[in-house]
């Protein structure tokens, strides 16, 4: 598969269909692809494939003002399906032009948690973690471990229904439209079990830890608002400190921001250096959507966002209660 | 040498907490970093440096500068105990020493006082590092590009190694050699102890990838500004500040005030020039308005301007900015980039 | 020990618009504390962090000068929040400062020679004070020119006093704006093009300040006059919150703009990519 997404590539930037095409190379650190920017046939060499690519590279479509946009009339995005969505949602958006984006499709297994390959190493250093069949072997200092695949892959991947482009130009084999998850929002239906207090307990918790790094923004396709509101001072939203209520704030406005347009890509997961739990509001948030409006993220390029649109037989309990 | 037997380091540190506030590792959920400790129990020094630096202790990630309401400001004096670090690693040891030559003092007006940072000099300049020798360096660990190596003891006042759970000591500065002096817990190491620390240290060192040779890069930094290889080696940057948060060097901040209706407080708070809004002038231009721009100040501070003006790189190698981008944007990865780039003779344009 | 992130407190004595939107204003303050307004020692071309608690600190150049005794002067142009909370104050009011901050133009250097100052805008404040200083040591100095431009009239600041200097023979003052308008009889055009028609001997000392656009076109000009690099300074601005070479905001390349400047040689400043 590999060699066909290669040559794929190089004949798309032969063939001048791209300018520039993203992906993924070997990373430094085991168990971490790096991304990789191919402008020359010769740069696939170093393309790779495999669990560990989990960067959603789409968001270089928009980041940094959109400079990436700006300076190539056509951008090549290798895309697992999560991050085929974040093009779909642009594209919804107004951010960058269908046409402007060239999606290659690749067949998506799942990738590697950061999170999970530390718990799974037991805090010992990692050397290599290799894949074969359901099988992962974490190799490290003092260590050697074999796990179940199903231990160290994201949970945004163990539950993904649409784990391939459903929108693309090319796609290496041959791509799944939906895949059965019973238990899409196992981790939400177990949170919504707690209490009230239960709930702003954890929550409170796990948001305390946060450094205010704003990895988790600034690798989020879905956070590319040329001016954050964390960073408006005239007026000034939100208080600057890692105390745990500016924290608490920033969070959850983010969660409400991009609800209904979160694709699960996992992203913000991986990035945040203290270890939060910043999966399952957004999943909660997606589940109401999904339970309100009927409505998924990224899906269908000719939808309306949900929160951009207004029917009346929506329902509006919550106005009441 | 010195050494305290395993089953008296609880009691040396019960000494210690008498006399000083005592900072050490902790674990917190997976990862450790640097806290105040009341109890030898909570300490958790491992083999290898915390996830988090000790850079904390001194320059928290933000700090109340002084409270103010209508009728003025008032700044808190309140006397404390000197601070005692304890399972520092080389690499942070350094970088506080580091950190210290900007806050204590000026490059440009070193005998000004106005220039000398009464915070952190407060906390600085009666404390007590003691350096814990690595035993175990991880590969993300590049110290020794920097001349250092897992049992340097540069910077330290009281060097410290493990050997099968007890600690031998040696008395580095004149601070830690008087220190010493003080303890009662500690006895004579034999030569048999000493030579256990020697074994770790070849171990150790022999844990160490080869370094790359940096003795160029300042120079070759400062021919490189205008060079398309910084797009090159920026382009995967997301801008983010978790390389400067987590950097036992990084130093830059804001200050911001936070409050109401007439009161509150003036804090300042870690800020990073990998953020847009750092140079956002109010009128709305910025002199680095994008990322390549900010990706190349942070390199060229680390290891260009810093050494112009205190002799240093900013840098000691720890590795922690490695193992926390989520993008694997690895310093090694640049400094190399920026060495192996071949700059082309200038070609005369056409006229 | 000295504390250099303590504002010392001012007391609001005067306020003037300086155009008719009211966006650029000049306060006038004096110390609340005489220990303050005795230990406060400045040269033109210093500026201070001007503190405005619960809101947040500005710097900005002092534009009186040290000749005049104990007040001191901030001209503020309204943008942010925080200039736009100074624009709210009143006779009266209380405000903190930090400073003196920075370095100042080498007056002493410019000792016995020709000075020629070239101003845009509202960044006319540090000439003013260089201006003040020198006029009240007149004997010290050559001949003074003095090139100011704006946009229109009204952009002008220190109108009174500009008439003033117009009146004096010890000082050629050359005023300027972009376009012509009813009533103006002096220049019109930019900076650069009336310095060049002034074309100021390039033996003099040439201080140079102003909207970054003005000050690129303006350096050919004076190169092309034939004044050589270190005898041209400017002043620069950047972002700043410490102050006191700490907080790493204001830094251009190695220099950190509040304590290696933000008084520069161009001899200095060519060095630097980015400093313009």
């Amino acid at each position: 598969m590999l060699q066909e997404l290669k040559d794929t590539v190089k004949k798309i930037l032969e063939e001048k269909k791209a300018d520039i095409v993203i992906g993924w190379k070997k990373g430094t650190l085991p168990g971490i692809a790096t991304p990789l920017f191919m402008e020359y046939p010769e740069d696939v060499g170093e393309l790779i494939f495999d669990h560990t690519c989990r960067n959603n590279l789409t968001s270089y479509l928009t980041k940094d003002k959109r400079k990436l946009s700006k300076d190539h009339a056509k951008v090549g995005v290798i895309v697992k399906g999560c991050d085929a969505r974040s093009v779909v949602l642009y594209a919804v958006e107004n951010q960058v032009k269908r046409e402007n984006v060239f999606i290659i499709g690749v067949h998506c297994e799942g990738m590697y948690e950061k999170k999970k390959l530390r718990a799974a190493a037991e805090g010992k250093e990692i050397f290599s973690v290799k894949s074969s069949g359901n099988i992962v072997t974490i190799k490290g200092r003092d260590l050697e471990k074999s796990v179940p695949e199903k231990e160290v892959l994201s949970d945004s991947c163990i539950y993904c229904r649409y784990p391939d482009a459903r929108e693309y130009d090319v796609f290496i084999g041959e791509p799944r439209k939906e895949v059965d998850v019973p238990e899409e929002f196992s981790s939400v239906n177990e949170f919504e079990k707690k209490t009230a207090e239960e709930r702003w307990e954890y929550i409170t918790e796990e948001y305390s830890k946060c450094i205010r790094c704003y990895a988790c923004r600034n690798v989020c396709p879905s956070c590319y608002c040329n001016e954050c509101f964390v960073d408006q001072n005239n007026p000034q939203w939100i208080g600057k400190t890692p105390e745990t209520t500016d924290s608490i704030i920033f969070h959850l406005i983010r969660n409400i921001h991009i609800a209904g347009r979160c694709v699960d890509c996992g992203s913000c997961v991986t990035a945040c250096p203290v270890e939060i739990d910043l999966r399952i509001m957004n999943k909660k948030v997606e589940k109401e959507i999904r339970e309100r409006f009927g409505y998924t993220a990224g899906l269908d390029i000719n939808e309306k966002p949900a929160m951009a649109t207004f029917c009346e037989h929506e329902k509006q309990d919550f106005i009441m209660s | 040498m010195l050494k305290v037997k395993k089953d008296k380091i609880n009691g040396l540190i019960g000494e210690f907490l008498k006399d000083y506030l005592v900072f050490a590792p902790v674990k917190d959920g997976s990862r450790s970093k640097f806290k105040k400790i009341t109890d030898p129990a909570e300490i958790s020094t491992g083999t290898v440096k915390s996830e988090r630096s000790p850079k904390d202790v001194f320059f928290p990630q933000s700090e109340v500068l002084f409270e103010y309401d209508t009728n003025g400001v008032r700044i808190s004096d309140n006397e404390e105990k000197p601070y005692l670090l304890w399972g520092v690693r080389n690499c942070d040891t350094k970088s506080i020493r580091m950190l210290d030559k900007v806050f204590g003092n000026a490059h440009q007006a070193p005998d000004k006082d106005m220039y000398k940072d009464p915070y952190w000099k407060k906390k600085y300049d009666t404390s007590v590092i003691f350096n814990f020798a690595c035993t175990a360096p991880l590969s993300t660990c590049f110290c020794n590009w920097f001349g250092g190596g897992p049992f340097d003891e540069t910077g330290s006042d009281v060097f410290v190694v493990e050997t099968d759970g007890d600690l031998i000591l040696k008395g580095v500065s004149e601070k830690g050699k008087a220190l010493l002096e003080k303890l009662s817990v500690t006895i004579e190491a034999e030569k048999k102890d000493e030579e256990l620390a020697e074994t770790a240290k070849k171990k150790a060192e022999e844990m160490m990838s080869k370094p790359t040779d940096i003795s160029n890069l300042f120079e070759k930094l400062s021919t490189v500004w205008n060079e398309p290889v910084w797009q090159k080696l920026a382009a995967k940057c997301v801008n983010c500040g978790a390389c400067a948060f987590i950097c036992p060097t990084c130093h830059c901040f804001d200050v911001s005030d936070e409050g109401k209706n007439g009161r509150g407080k003036r804090v300042r708070l870690w800020d990073s020039c990998m953020f847009p809004i750092f140079t956002m002038e109010a009128s709305g231009h910025n002199p680095r308005g994008n990322s390549t721009q900010r990706v190349k100040q942070r390199v060229m501070h680390k290891f260009n301007y810093f050494m112009e003006n205190y002799g240093s790189h900013l840098c000691t190698g720890c590795g922690r900015c490695i193992v926390v981008c989520p993008v694997n944007f690895d310093i090694r990865e640049v400094i190399k980039g920026i060495l192996d780039h071949k700059i082309k003779e200038k070609v005369q344009a056409d006229v | 020990m000295c504390n250099g992130y303590l504002p010392i407190q001012m007391k609001v004595e005067k306020i003037l618009a300086e155009n008719p939107d009211k966006t650029l204003k000049t306060f006038d303050l004096s110390f609340v504390n005489e220990k303050d307004r005795d230990e406060f020692s400045y040269m033109p071309g210093q500026f201070c962090e001007f503190s405005m608690l619960g809101k947040g600190e500005s710097p900005f150049g002092i534009a009186s000068s040290p000749t005049e005794k104990d007040i001191l002067k901030f001209t503020v142009n309204r943008t942010g929040s925080v200039t736009k909370e100074i624009h709210y104050l009143q006779p009266g009011d209380i405000v903190g400062i930090r400073g003196p901050l920075g370095n100042w133009y080498p007056v002493e250097k410019f000792k016995g020679a020709d000075v020629v100052i070239i101003g845009g805008g509202f960044a006319f404040t540090t000439l003013r004070s260089m201006l003040v200083y020198m006029l009240e040591h007149r004997s010290d100095y050559g001949m003074i020119t003095v090139i100011y431009g704006a946009r229109n009239p009204d952009l002008l600041i220190y109108k009174d006093e500009l008439k003033e200097w117009d009146k004096r023979d010890d000082l050629f003052l050359h005023l300027t704006i972009d376009k012509s308008v009813e009533g103006w009889t002096k220049h019109c055009g930019f900076v650069p093009t009336i310095t060049k028609e002034v074309a100021p001997d390039p033996n003099s000392w040439a201080v140079v300040c102003g909207p970054p656009i003005m000050i690129k076109f303006t350096l050919p000009v004076l190169k092309e006059l034939g004044f050589a690099d270190d005898k041209i300074y400017t002043s620069l601005e950047r972002r700043m919150k410490c102050g006191i070479g700490k907080c790493g905001r204001c830094g251009i390349g190695s220099k950190y703009v509040c304590i290696d400047g933000p008084v520069f040689s161009f001899e200095e400043l060519k060095n630097i990519p980015e400093a313009f």
